[in-house]
């Protein structure tokens, strides 16, 4: 009770007010800004003043940002999900170009022709022409076999570009997240507010989310991120860098405190680049290979136990790089027609006559039997676009479903985070009443004081 | 509970979308397809691939089938021309035999014999572009030449081999018929019997005149029976190749059933999706120009 109470209670009250809209304004300013959690101010009774202690003031007790730690958590998730589906899909889309059935000279139409040569040759097998055109087949099939085998080398070799550039951005990233962690664990052993340094912080997390995915552990030193598979990216204020390190196929793995974790990154657009480049392409360079190989060693055996215009022993028609007792790698980057004239192409049996196909006819019988990847000519091609199709139908179907979720979750988190106009301007309006009404009192008390000082003087002077 | 203040997002995201689809369905139309890359149904694609292979295979029997049918009918055009022949050295023969020729006539007789004799030899050479028809697969040289020791016996050098074709899945027809089962049949050679027939005539005898003719005869028989081959295998191509296209027809349908979008469909779906982009686009614009709080204060 007294004046002076009072003074000191309307005062405080003037100085929470203002607080308040400090932070209303400051809510209003960042309405936009990425990773900010709107702050609403916590009032609370302060001590009593004055002698009875019945006149209790106001006091900030705390500027609180308002977010959901767990909700933040799942969005990063879905964001890594998502990033690693829509960089699978953008991958492979240009490799899954040459195994469509409208492109002509891909592997599977190239073969359908191939053997409707060697059919047409059949009909008179002692033609020039015909001959000519079968080593023209033959040669597409090679070019179509090398073509296949560059498109994939070459989207593997942007994947394995993508790999070093976004280590790159991940460890600016975590230098950062160690930065602001230093800050926030600082300002908190201080007692000050961490509002800012936990919002940028957020900020930092989700953009590292669309590249990686990782693990958070909160302790007493701050945030602590790990690696999926444990290895440390930030403790406390240390970033630890991830590196990139060439392996034996020429590509950048990746490693994080000398341990390599390329296997375990499982999410973020570097998951999707290493998946894309380690698994999906590096089995499909395999396939394409084996097939290659495969196929030509097929009709370079019967080639061989035949006998060519000239009545001379069949050699292979087709040159792929080690034979029959060698591996297939590579087999389809170089695969090239050996024979340098038709004449060479044995299509009698061996010591049959020149008008002879029955040679050709085991040759055109290839076309029906499991002589690549376990499967007829023309199967192994459509298994393979249906394989690649099938991967990047259900990147899409991922991409799309993780996006819903994401939607979702996003509205939930700004339904709680976000800033809104509406509800900050009525806020502004109540802590400027508040302000006003706190200055009446002020005054109200100036007048009374002044009024106890001018008791007992006789002449006031006015 | 509170909503979220910031729509501006959402609206961005259901604009995109409309706009997408917008574009998927304008695709569609103008391709005629709603399968174009094989993640958009890649099942579809795989059958597509398999498909071709088969049209491929379909129309190679076909060509193959059109290319044989052509050496076929010159091949039966040319021994057309070899009975009518052999008609008429029958008649010659007949009318050597009928015993009322001077050696002067018969001498006469014995001259187109021997012309009909050479015109056989050409026959029985036919080539047509650049193999020789009657060769069985020796195809490269002249199946029928002179002898080395006696000028006037006919040997053959080809062999008694058939080019086999494949002209359908698990059928084959012969392309040819060797000439040794043409000409040359053992105990009825064209040119035995005609070369007999020329030197009976020489001789004047009637009797062995009337033997060389019935050779002749013999010989003109199986020749005749010999061509049927070709009227068969045209036969059999023909028939082949109808089937052929009523397969095509069908893989063809098929395929359509796959890939193919329905022009109706596709149609509807574009102005559909146009009509929501626009009411999307409306929509946002609408919401925007929403006042606040801030508005009506002061």
């Amino acid at each position: 009770m007294g004046l002076t109470a009072d003074l000191n209670v309307s005062v405080q009250s003037l100085l929470a007010s203002t607080q308040a809209m400090d932070v209303t304004t400051t809510n209003i300013a960042n309405q936009n800004t990425p990773g900010y959690a709107r702050r609403t101010v916590v009032l609370e009774e302060s001590a009593p003043n004055g002698a009875d202690g019945s006149t209790t003031g106001v006091d900030v007790k705390a500027i609180q940002s308002i977010r959901d730690a767990v909700l933040d958590l799942s969005i990063n998730a879905a964001t890594s999900q998502q990033n690693l589906s829509n960089t699978v899909s953008n991958s492979l889309g240009p490799v899954q170009t040459v195994f469509s059935d409208t492109a002509s000279d891909s592997i599977g139409s190239t073969i359908d022709s191939f053997f409707s040569a060697l059919q047409q040759l059949s009909t008179s097998p002692a033609s020039s022409p015909l001959r000519s055109q079968v080593l023209t087949a033959a040669g597409n099939v090679a070019s179509a076999f090398q073509s296949t085998a560059s498109v994939i080398t070459q989207a593997q070799q942007q994947a394995d570009q993508a790999v070093v550039q976004q280590t790159g951005e991940a460890n600016s990233l975590l230098q950062q997240i160690a930065a602001t962690n230093g800050q926030l664990t600082t300002a908190q052993n201080l007692g000050q507010s961490t509002n800012s340094d936990q919002d940028q912080l957020s900020n930092l997390l989700s953009q590292l989310s669309a590249i990686v995915d990782y693990k958070t552990v909160n302790s007493s030193d701050g945030l602590t991120l790990t690696t999926a598979s444990g290895a440390p990216l930030v403790v406390g204020n240390k970033a630890y860098a991830l590196t990139n390190s060439i392996n034996s196929n020429g590509f950048n793995d990746v490693y994080a405190g000398g341990a390599d974790v390329t296997s375990s990154i499982q999410a973020g657009t570097l998951g999707g680049d290493l998946q894309t480049r380690d698994q999906t392409l590096s089995t499909l360079a395999s396939q394409v290979d084996q097939y290659a190989f495969q196929f030509a060693q097929a009709v370079n055996n019967v080639q061989t136990a035949g006998s060519d215009l000239s009545g001379n022993p069949g050699v292979a028609l087709f040159n792929p790089p080690n034979t029959t007792t060698g591996t297939a790698t590579g087999a389809a980057s170089s695969l090239a027609v050996a024979l340098t004239s038709g004449s060479q192409i044995a299509a009698a049996t061996s010591g049959g006559a020149s008008g002879d196909s029955s040679n050709l006819t085991t040759m055109i019988d290839l076309q029906n039997q499991p002589i690549t990847n376990g499967e007829t000519p023309d199967d192994a091609f459509s298994n393979l676009t249906f394989s690649i199709g099938s991967t990047i139908s259900q990147a899409n179907s991922n991409s799309t479903a993780t996006g819903n979720i994401l939607t979702q979750l996003q509205n939930q988190q700004s339904s709680i985070e976000g800033v809104s106009l509406d509800e900050e301007s009525s806020n502004l309006l109540l802590y400027e009443r508040s302000y006003q009404a706190a200055a009446k009192v002020i005054s109200t008390i100036d007048t009374l004081m002044g009024n106890v000082l001018d008791m007992g003087v006789t002449d006031p002077g006015y | 509970m509170r909503v979220n203040p910031n729509y501006a997002t959402d609206m961005v995201n259901l604009m995109d979308l409309a706009q997408q689809n917008e574009d998927n369905a304008a695709q569609q139309l103008s391709t005629g397809r709603r399968v174009s890359l094989p993640s958009d149904n890649p099942a579809a694609e795989a059958a597509m691939i398999n498909a071709n292979a088969q049209t491929a295979s379909i129309d190679q029997y076909t060509a193959s089938s059109d290319s044989l049918t052509d050496v076929l009918n010159t091949a039966n055009s040319t021994l057309s021309s070899a009975v009518t022949l052999l008609q008429r050295a029958v008649s010659l023969g007949v009318e050597g035999a009928n015993g009322t020729n001077n050696q002067s006539d018969l001498d006469t007789i014995a001259t187109q014999v021997s012309g009909i004799q050479s015109q056989m030899l050409s026959i029985a050479n036919t080539s047509y572009a650049g193999q020789y028809l009657f060769a069985g697969t020796a195809t490269g040289a002249a199946p029928y030449v002179a002898d080395a020791a006696d000028p006037n016996q006919i040997d053959y050098v080809g062999n008694g081999e058939q080019n086999q074709v494949k002209i359908g899945t698990g059928l084959s027809v012969a392309a040819n018929l060797p000439g040794s089962s043409i000409f040359s049949q053992s105990g009825a050679n064209v040119f035995t019997a005609l070369q007999s027939l020329v030197t009976a005539l020489q001789s004047g005898d009637s009797t062995s005149i009337g033997t060389a003719e019935t050779g002749v005869s013999t010989a003109l028989n199986a020749v005749d029976t010999a061509q049927a081959f070709y009227g068969g295998a045209v036969n059999e191509l023909t028939t082949n190749e109808n089937y052929l296209s009523q397969e095509k027809l069908n893989i063809t349908t098929y395929q359509n059933t796959l890939v193919a979008s329905d022009t109706a469909t596709a149609a509807t779906d574009v102005t559909q999706d146009q009509s929501i982009l626009t009411a999307t686009v409306a929509a946002a614009a609408q919401i925007n120009q929403q006042a606040n709080l801030l508005t009506y204060l002061h």
